[in-house]
């Protein structure tokens, strides 16, 4: 997949430069190794990322790819237009859900089209095994692409750097983990393609170059959410450099094409609509567009006024018009016609808005802000390098390094303020922290005539640098050689430095690896529906409760029947048992949401009538008390009463479920609203008769190590169904209104009476029975036909 | 004979009921009947949403007995050589929370804020047994206070929404905050605005320090080590600065992966920044011309920088990472 392009013209400049030693051919050699690591770099990044695969099996991850594959299955079997008109009635039921209009498609379609084309190549794969195995596909055209973009920022050497952190970065593999099929994914790549696209037409200024860009970004907005990144990040970029000054009609052609042809093609994605035009995320990238306009004008202006008078004016003029579009663009989110920030979105700015008002973003973990501990364990030496690279790019600034700098600053603000856009920070990471390695070991490992080139600026030292980074290439394998070489000669700083700090860096460069592969193995690569336990001895165990369940589901149910459960297992449910679900971790309706917590955090009457009134046959409840599962609904339980509280503040209340002192308690000291709301007679039904050995006391709970309070309790309204081999999940069928408090009416009273006496209504004479047309058998003679 | 004596028994009684009843309120002429009492706390409210008690008033208008009213109370020491911040925080929100309440239900007498400074009422304090400071109690209309009357504001903290909250499901009263309109934020921002500006223009003929690269990468560099360092949880979270254990000891670095202390960040701010800075002196002690020695020197700095910073941070990872393998220099 575009290997071929690595014939770039660009080597070839510096061959004149170049030493001519043992490689005859240099830029043949150049275009073997990049070739070789860009290859090494795919095939590790891909390998790494197959952890879970070689542990468990090739089995889709977590939550939301189940639903990504559930709909990429059925496109496939659909067809695309009818997979763009897909109402899905099975979910949100009984309101349904629009999935054509409410998914990016661009990864149904990705997966899609590799099974057509493999397909009509007839080579037989499942759809399933090209869910399972994109991300880790991709991850090596990520890296490519990384590639590309850091030898425009800065030179191939550091590309390469940059190309192999990026493969095994723990902060990227934790969504493109073999299995975890989400938009993540895929759209890590079309982030990175596009900004070398961008920086590429920036630097050339051709239309060319500027439309790959636009369509690079359609695909990315067809793919992921993010793609807001985007829209803001290049309009940020233009917006510096025209501070800056920097100004010039190749940014004038690119940024005005890329802006209307990704502007027009965006708004061809059903769920994006048009958002571009109508809501406050997008409307930097119109008001830089208006401000390119107004100063494109100015500068034809400049041609007819004197240069002084045109210096003030101009900085007046780009001032005025920045103020103007600001205001516009206030003044029509007043009116109405341009929508607020959404919330998500405005969270990332007011970081205290969502814990106050939307609990339901607020109670998903992706969302928290981020440790250093988050930091260094998803990016462990990059962290500290990566501000280096940073340094360089400011000490030595062109155009497309200002984008680099803008990336990095923005990246890492949204990367604090939320774990989960720790994945837009990486790709920068690695990118920077490679210039930093590049920049380095090309002044270490540079023979030592070449030393005396100056170093100074940027634009001058890029056949420097190439030559550098020429010699980084090699450092793998040939490291050894070329230090004994260097001993013979005269050094400035001497060849025992020179080898402690490349030794040093070496060393660092191979713990960041042992980091990575450790991380990706042992926090990365669970696919948190199949549990492995380790016994004392080493011995594993698989706890396959989760697909048990489902499949006692769909084997035991009614096709039709509807299944009540938290909203994180809404999609497994859907893509594994096929049954109908109320909520799911498309998390678009509130309400909907809290009802289904108000049923879960009240009492069991209460709660069947909010279940009888959404048609509930079936409840799911997630219970870890027997193995130590400490993700189950009990720990999840406090935000099921903070969202329902949130809608129904009357019936609910959140101070009900703690104790005097404010704990959270399920033991005999726990209040009484927790100890009979629902789900704690769900979880723990019976749970008081287990004894788990024979030192503990039975119903002693093993996740929150207490003994649960209340034990011995019945089930009025719903009767277990299910429960899985360690009782991770317990289903329980919701009981008719005919099959519990059936008041028994007596005799008297009954509008149909009974009596026990039978009495035959046979008259004497027909009491005894016969048979009609029976024949007559006689001994040792053939029957003989009667009538 | 009979009747009409036990008749005189009953209206001598009656009298006898009554003057013992007038005598009964001639002896406390402190004691207001209810209306008066409801009347002097609806004309100081009037005045005063939030009102200020000491001890005399605490006992006529909240302990003694006959009462149609709540009162939530909020003890507090705001006087300055107390040195208690958060009262100072705490009141603010409270007064927010008490002239919410009177601007929206003027003339209502079920419920009335009151607040009692430590300096002015300490024998209140010792009678309820408070030796902390701010506490909220609510005293309902019928009854003692019970556990769940005074607010825990461990648990919940002391916002105006979180006591509105509180209240709402003590007395069923909801109160709807109006926060004045805070223009702190626009102010400093048109402040800075400003103040740039002006320097931008007092400086108009000078400005090659905005083309100074240095300060630029160095703002950009101290911007990325402030949200690696996690900055941004402590700016959401508030944790507290250091930990200090029940044996006296301090603690300066979260136990666990999932927390962290101010100290904590300050301190991986340092070192994250020390090995940055070790890298660039590595890297400058090659790209420079010049003495040979001294370059050598800052290499050989630059070098120890990084490799014994980065192993601290190694070091400091692995304790919190529990069941982490690797480590470098350092255990």
């Amino acid at each position: 997949m575009g290997m071929g392009a690595f014939g770039d013209p660009r080597p070839k400049r510096s061959l004149n430069a170049e030493k001519q030693g043992l490689f005859s051919n240099a830029s043949g050699w150049k275009s073997l190794i990049t070739f070789t690591v860009l290859a090494l770099a795919w095939i590790s990044g891909f390998a790494s990322r197959l952890f879970a695969v070689i542990r468990f099996e090739s089995i889709i991850h977590e939550f939301d790819p189940w639903f990504n594959y559930r709909s990429t299955a059925y496109m496939v079997q659909h067809g695309f237009y009818n997979f763009l008109n897909w109402f899905d009635e099975r979910a949100w039921y009984p309101l349904g859900r629009i999935v054509g209009g409410t998914v990016y498609p661009g990864l149904m379609i990705t997966s899609g089209s590799i099974h057509y084309i493999l397909h009509s190549l007839n080579i037989p794969v499942n759809i399933r095994d090209i869910c399972v195995f994109l991300a880790p596909v991709f991850s090596g055209l990520t890296s490519i692409s990384t590639y590309f973009l850091t030898k425009e920022i800065w030179s191939p050497g550091a590309g390469l750097f940059a190309a192999c952190f990026i493969a095994i970065v723990p902060g990227y593999i934790s969504r493109s983990v073999a299995g975890s099929y989400d938009n993540e994914g895929i759209a890590i790549f079309a982030l990175q393609i596009t900004y070398f696209l961008w920086v590429r037409s920036v630097k050339t200024g051709s239309i060319f170059w500027a439309s790959l860009t636009a369509l690079s970004y359609f695909y990315m907005v067809s793919a992921w959410g993010g793609y807001v990144f985007i829209i803001n990040l290049i309009p940020l970029h233009v917006f510096a450099l025209l501070l800056m000054g920097r100004y010039s009609s190749r940014l004038f052609t690119s940024y005005t094409t890329f802006y209307i042809l990704g502007l027009i093609m965006s708004m061809q994605i059903p769920f994006v609509g048009f958002q571009p035009i109508r809501t406050s995320e997008h409307m930097a990238a119109s008001g830089v567009f208006a401000l390119m306009m107004a100063i494109s004008f100015l500068k034809y202006v400049q041609t007819i006024l004197t240069k002084a008078e045109m210096r003030y004016f101009y900085m007046i003029a780009v001032l005025g018009a920045g103020g103007v579009v600001f205001l516009a663009v206030v003044l029509l989110t007043y009116a109405g016609v341009i929508a607020p920030w959404s919330g998500r979105f405005y969270s990332l700015w007011d970081t205290g808005y969502a814990k106050i008002h939307i609990p339901i973003i607020a109670s998903v973990s992706e969302h928290q802000p981020t440790t250093w501990f988050s930091f260094f364990f998803d990016l462990h030496i990059l962290v500290t390098t990566f501000p280096v690279g940073l340094w360089y790019c400011i000490k030595n600034i062109n155009d497309e390094r200002v984008f680099i700098v803008l990336y990095a600053v923005s990246a890492v603000y949204f990367a604090g303020v939320m774990v989960r856009l720790m994945l837009t920070l990486t790709p920068v990471v690695c990118v920077l922290s490679g210039i930093a390695f590049s920049h380095l070991l090309g002044l270490y490992l540079k023979e030592e005539e070449t030393m005396s080139t100056p170093d100074s600026d940027s634009e001058t030292d890029d056949g420097s640098n190439e030559k550098s980074s020429r010699n980084l290439y090699d450092k793998a394998g040939k490291l050894r050689r070329m230090r004994h070489e260097q001993i013979k000669e005269s050094d400035g700083l001497g060849s025992n430095v020179r080898g402690l700090i490349v030794m040093a860096m070496l060393m660092m460069l191979m713990m960041f690896a042992v980091h990575c592969t450790w991380v990706t193995g042992n926090a990365y690569s669970s696919p948190s529906i199949v549990l492995a336990s380790y016994g004392q001895d080493g011995t594993r165990q698989i706890l396959d409760d989760f697909r048990e369940a489902y499949y006692w589901l769909s084997q035991n149910t009614h096709n039709d029947a509807r299944v009540m459960s938290w909203w994180d297992y809404g999609y497994q449910i859907a893509g594994m048992a096929n049954r109908t679900t109320l909520v799911d971790n498309n998390t678009w309706n509130n309400s909907h949401i809290a009802l289904v917590g108000k049923a879960m955090s009240s009492n069991e009457s209460e709660a069947y009538k909010i279940m009888t009134s959404l048609d509930v046959d079936y409840v799911l409840v997630i219970f870890g008390g027997v193995i130590g599962y400490s993700g189950d609904d009990i720990n999840k339980f406090l935000w099921m009463v903070r969202i329902a509280e949130g809608e129904h503040p009357k019936d609910i209340r959140e101070s009900d479920y703690f104790t005097e002192r404010g704990e959270f308690r399920v033991d005999s000291e726990g209040t009484p609203t927790l100890l009979n709301c629902l789900m704690y007679k769900l979880s723990y039904y019976r749970f008081g008769e287990l004894r788990m050995d024979y030192r503990s006391t039975p119903g002693f709970d093993r996740t929150r190590n207490v003994v649960i309070g209340n034990k011995n309790f019945d089930l009025t309204y719903l009767e277990e169904a299910y429960t899985t081999e360690h009782w991770l999940v317990r289903i329980y069928r919701v009981k008719k209104p005919d099959e519990f408090n059936r008041p028994r009416i007596p005799l008297s009273d009954r509008k149909i009476k009974r009596s026990k006496i039978f009495i035959s209504k046979k008259t004497n004479k027909r009491k005894k029975g016969s048979i009609k047309n029976k024949p007559t058998v006689v001994k040792g003679k053939k029957p003989t036909k009667t009538a | 004979m009979r009747v009409l004596g036990f008749i005189l028994v009953l209206i001598y009684g009656i009298v006898l009921i009554q003057t013992s009843d007038g005598q009964r309120s001639r002896k406390e002429p402190g004691q207001t009947s209810l209306n008066e009492k409801v009347q002097q706390l609806l004309d100081m409210s009037g005045k005063r949403a939030l009102m200020r008690f000491n001890g005399n008033k605490f006992r006529d208008f909240i302990k003694a007995t006959p009462r149609n009213y709540s009162m939530v109370v909020m003890f507090t020491a705001l006087a300055p050589q107390r040195q208690c911040s958060i009262c100072r925080h705490a009141h603010d929100e409270f007064q927010i929370l008490a002239t919410s309440f009177r601007y929206a239900h003027m003339s209502s007498s079920r419920l009335f804020f009151a607040m009692i400074d430590f300096d002015e009422g300490s024998d209140i304090f010792q009678m309820m047994r408070l030796n902390t400071a701010p506490v909220f109690i609510h005293f309902p209309a019928k009854g003692k206070p019970k556990a769940a009357d005074t607010l825990d504001i461990q648990r919940v903290g002391f916002s105006a929404d979180a006591i509105g909250k509180w209240i709402s499901e003590r007395t069923d009263v909801a109160i709807r905050i109006f926060r004045p309109p805070n223009y702190s934020g626009t102010m400093a921002c048109i402040l800075l605005l400003v103040l740039v500006a002006t320097f931008l223009y007092v400086r108009r003929n000078n400005l090659d320090f905005l083309y100074n690269k240095t300060g630029w990468a160095l703002m950009a560099s101290v911007f990325c080590f402030a949200m690696v360092s996690g900055q941004m949880w402590n700016h959401i979270r508030t944790p507290p600065f250091v930990h200090k254990t029940p044996s006296g000891g301090v603690a300066y670095i979260h136990g666990s992966s999932q927390g962290q202390f101010v100290l904590e960040t300050y301190i991986i701010f340092f070192l994250n920044a020390a090995v940055s800075l070790g890298m660039i002196l590595i890297t400058e002690g090659a790209a420079r011309r010049g003495d040979v020695k001294k370059r050598r020197i800052v290499v050989i700095v630059g070098l120890a920088l990084f490799v014994v910073f980065f192993s601290s941070i190694l070091s400091i990872f692995r304790g919190k990472a529990h069941g982490y393998p690797y480590s470098f220099l350092f255990k």
